[in-house]
């Protein structure tokens, strides 16, 4: 904790972004058509709508404490020993979320890539590259973040307006699907996607200015929300919605019916692919950076060096316990939705006990004088 | 008890006994002063530097009436200076001494105020002084009866005119390079800079060669904590030896495990002043005809000087040309080798069955084959720098043309190979700095092995890793890829594209510049002149009026 104080707002912004896109990506528009069909934008939109609320509910309990974690300022909020037993939950969530990640992650290359690899290597060799980027300090965590956004955001803007030309926009209506009770499960498995945004609650106390925390988170999932949005629409529009759910992943679909006009490179898949390992990266490492701190923080450790190298097969082993592509699935939509009590419902009562306890101790010390 | 100081005593007459080494005599000598009598003083210098044969001793008398001797190294010093400038003004009495009486208490006055023609007459009394100043190339003048001698500064030594820097040459720009002497290069330094914010700092490292090492920047400019960084690190060596700035780099640096160089080493004097108005701090060692300049950031190590001399449309297209460049010296051949062995199905049509044709006759796999002629290359590039001039030539030609052709038609590698190997190291030869070009020279190979085993996976992976090992890099406290990452609104402006100079009135912030105006406002002519007088559109609309003023222009020259 010894580093100086000195991420910016951008940073800020850029390191939500950068988390918010991930592995989430390819599977989105499926999800999405799954729960609304041709609504699937509408879907999307609430979304990333319930994302924004549990991130500015982070965010607001986080200027109130800018000194301190969702570890360190539950155990105030709660008391030591309740604190810290929610801490748990909340370290063995996203303990569980990068092996998933890392998971969904190498089952994607396995089939698309590298077909004769083996799962285990290419899962291994991206958490190994999560792990080794987890000894530096948070500000060079920013850093990190902050130089791949560009990188991130340009192929997949590039995908996207490539495939415009063969949209069709009568793919788009009605814009409100038919059944409600699976858009609103679709809507929370989308939110889910932006389970990553937790991160902020480690940033804001090494923030240049922590009252800047609430700008920079919107303007965060503003852009990584605008971009989500955008795929849906564009992978429903040149795709439909019945052919998207005989496809696992509509988003390496829609970049591989892209070309490059000029006919230098045949397709774009494999580049989108190669890109998009960058930001697989920057989700895992923010999802494996969080974890490593709060384990630091619970347990008041001073160096999380080694910490980062034993926590390493923990997560692999998380990684392989699904059995295939099917049941990963389905396991991602059930933490998912469960993680957002996590990630929405815990900080929210936290919040909402630290405005009691708040407005209590002015009314005591207005009593008192 | 006695007993034992006796044995105590016999060991150490034991160890005087040996004959000790002259430095060591030195240091025994250390708080002795010279001695009054010139018989003693000469004993003890012949003591320590008796066993030199270059060491000559001229005995003589002052103003024909006190006896002196002069110590000197004639190879280190200037005869001629000794000859007319202190032997004669002390042997010859002056004119306006002569009828003067001259006794011996005032002799030292006399001799430094009124008779001697230098400047660098000094007085010293401490032994091991003198025998360093000796050493350094004075001349000592050792007078029987006063304690104190004279050193005078008479060093001479041979040194290489000013030449064209020969690692980092310019098309626009100066032609001036650094040299080994460190004066030289100071006065280079002081020239470009006749300002009294420019300090010199200077002290002596190495055990043996004491080597002069000067630390220069501008003051109010840079930051003061990185000065005393610089002063700190630098204080702290202790070596026998500093032969060259090299040596001194690799202690100072932040991380020596890594590929990437942490400081940035330049032999072009108006670099470094440039660097030092960006608020930098320069190390000069004397011997050296390089500076090394602190702290730095990645970006600097692909520009030249003559982006900024240059017009800025010039100067940011050449600055693209060397970052694709640069990209290409690290990625291209592994770009091939996963696209060949992992995913030809990128590639058109027509050229991949030109590709697959001309491997056919190949057995390797893409990587061994690439690899293979990889290492060949580093051999030969290595041997053209190490072969004489007049050989170089011929071994290029023959190692690369008919190597190469022969070793396409033997079916060792396919052209294309060739073709991605050349752009590859011509690439690297694009790079302005040695030291960076060869960091990602050596990253090549390990992402060549990724590229063999994952394909592209493998290619990003290697990338992903040797840009998180750069962003947490630092560099005396800056972080090494600053201003890209931390942003910094004034240095993005100069990194890609090198924006015109009015563009950036402000000093980069990621160097925490103390005084961070780089332009003053509302000053600036030259801006006006190029936004009225120049302006195209605006010479269309009042052509006649400006018609008008260049012919009373041309009455006023008349």
């Amino acid at each position: 904790m010894g580093d100086p104080k000195e991420i910016t707002t951008l940073q800020t912004s850029t390191i939500l972004i950068s988390t918010i896109i991930g592995v989430g990506v390819l599977p989105l528009p499926l999800f999405a058509v799954r729960a609304g069909d041709t609504g699937a934008p509408l879907v999307t939109l609430s979304g990333i709508a319930l994302a924004a609320i549990g991130l500015f509910i982070i965010t607001v309990l986080g200027m109130r404490h800018p000194e301190k974690t969702i570890i360190t300022y539950s155990q105030e909020i709660l008391g030591k020993w309740m604190g810290r037993f929610c801490s748990l939950f909340v370290i063995f969530f996203f303990l569980i979320l990068t092996g998933l990640a890392s998971r969904e992650f190498g089952e994607v290359v396995v089939s698309a890539v590298l077909r004769e690899t083996p799962l285990e290597v290419t899962v291994i060799v991206m958490l190994l590259l999560a792990c080794l980027s987890c000894r530096n300090n948070i500000n060079v965590f920013s850093y990190i973040h902050n130089f791949y956004v560009p990188m991130i955001l340009a192929p997949a803007m590039i995908v996207v307006v490539l495939s415009l030309k063969n949209a069709n926009v009568l793919y788009l209506r009605p814009l409100i699907g038919t059944n409600f009770y699976d858009m609103f499960t679709g809507m929370l498995t989308i939110s889910a996607l932006f389970q990553g945004t937790f991160i902020i609650t480690m940033i804001i106390p090494s923030m240049k200015t922590p009252n800047k925390a609430l700008k920079a988170s919107f303007w965060g999932i503003s852009i990584s929300g605008g971009l989500y949005l955008l795929l849906v629409i564009a992978t429903v529009a040149v795709f439909g919605p019945e052919e998207i759910k005989q496809i696992f992943w509509p988003t390496l679909e829609l970049a591989r019916t892209t070309t490059v006009p000029g006919n230098i490179l045949q397709r774009l898949d494999v580049i989108f692919l190669a890109v998009w390992v960058t930001a697989v990266f920057t989700t895992l490492f923010s999802s494996y950076f969080f974890t490593i701190h709060s384990i630091k923080e619970i347990c008041h450790l001073k160096d999380h060096k080694m910490l980062s190298y034993f926590i390493l097969p923990f997560v692999f082993i998380l990684a392989m316990v699904p059995k295939d592509i099917l049941q990963l699935y389905e396991v991602i939509q059930y933490v998912g939705r469960a993680g957002l009590l996590i990630t929405i419902f815990y900080p929210g009562s936290l919040l909402l006990i630290d405005f009691i306890k708040g407005w209590r101790k002015k009314k005591s010390v207005s009593q008192q004088l | 008890m006695s007993l034992f100081r006796n044995t105590k005593k016999r060991k150490l007459n034991k160890i005087k006994a040996k004959p000790l080494v002259p430095s060591k005599v030195m240091e025994e000598h250390s708080d002795t002063p010279t001695s009054s009598s010139l018989k003693e003083t000469e004993e003890l210098i012949k003591e320590i530097l008796g066993e030199n044969d270059d060491l000559d001793i001229k005995y003589f008398k002052i103003f024909g009436q006190y006896n002196a001797a002069l110590f000197y190294f004639p190879n280190l010093v200037n005869i001629e200076i000794i000859n007319i400038d202190i032997l004669k003004p002390l042997m010859y009495v002056p004119e306006h001494l002569i009828g003067r009486e001259k006794p011996l208490p005032q002799l030292i006055d006399l001799i430094l105020n009124e008779a001697l023609y230098h400047c660098q007459a000094r007085i010293e009394s401490n032994i091991e002084k003198l025998i360093e100043v000796l050493l350094r190339g004075e001349t000592v003048i050792c007078i029987d009866g006063i304690q104190e001698a004279i050193h005078i500064g008479t060093r001479s030594i041979e040194k290489r005119s000013i030449a064209q820097p020969e690692t980092e040459q310019v098309i626009l720009g100066p032609r001036e390079g650094f040299i080994e002497n460190i004066a030289t290069n100071i006065a280079l330094l002081r020239y470009r800079l006749p300002t009294a914010d420019f300090q010199v700092k200077t002290m002596n490292i190495g055990r043996l060669t004491k080597s002069t090492v000067a630390y220069c920047y501008l003051k109010g400019i840079a930051n003061e904590t990185v000065i005393k960084e610089v002063e700190k690190r630098l204080s702290e060596i202790d070596i026998d030896a500093i032969m060259d700035v090299g040596y001194l780099e690799q202690f100072i640096e932040d991380n020596p495990f890594s590929p990437f160089p942490q400081t940035q080493s330049t032999e072009r004097p108006d670099r470094t002043v440039a660097n030092l108005i960006e608020g930098r701090v320069a190390i000069l060692v004397d011997g050296s005809p390089f500076a090394l300049m602190v702290p730095v950031v990645f970006n600097q190590f692909y520009q030249t000087t003559e982006d900024y001399s240059s017009r800025f449309l010039m100067g940011s297209f050449v600055r693209m040309a060397r970052i694709l460049a640069l990209v290409f010296s690290l990625v291209f051949p592994s770009l091939y080798v996963s696209l060949i062995s992992f995913n030809p199905e990128l590639l058109p049509t027509e050229f991949a069955v030109a590709v697959a044709g001309g491997r056919a006759g190949v057995p390797f796999p893409a990587v061994f084959e690439v690899l293979i002629i990889e290492v060949a290359m580093e051999v030969l590039r290595e041997a053209t720098v190490r072969l004489p001039k007049q050989v170089g030539g011929a071994l290029s030609i023959v190692g690369v043309l008919v190597i190469g052709q022969a070793a396409v038609e033997a079916g060792l590698s396919s052209p294309i190979t060739v073709v991605v190997i050349a752009i590859t190291t011509i690439g690297s030869f694009a790079t302005p700095a040695y030291s960076a070009a060869f960091a990602l020279r050596m990253l090549r190979f390990p992402i060549m092995i990724m590229a063999g085993i994952f394909g592209l996976y493998g290619v990003v992976i290697g990338i992903i890793f040797i840009f998180n090992h750069m962003l947490s890099l630092k560099s005396f406290g800056v972080p090494y890829m600053a201003p890209v990452s931390p942003e910094d609104y004034q240095g993005v402006k100069d990194v890609v594209f090198r924006s015109p100079l009015w563009w950036m009135p402000k000093r980069p912030n990621f160097l925490h510049p103390d005084n961070r105006n780089r332009l003053k406002k509302n000053n600036n002519t030259v801006l006006k002149h190029s936004k009225i007088g120049n302006d195209q559109r605006e010479g269309l609309n009042n052509g006649g009026s400006e018609r008008n003023h260049n012919t009373s222009n041309i009455d006023n020259l008349n």
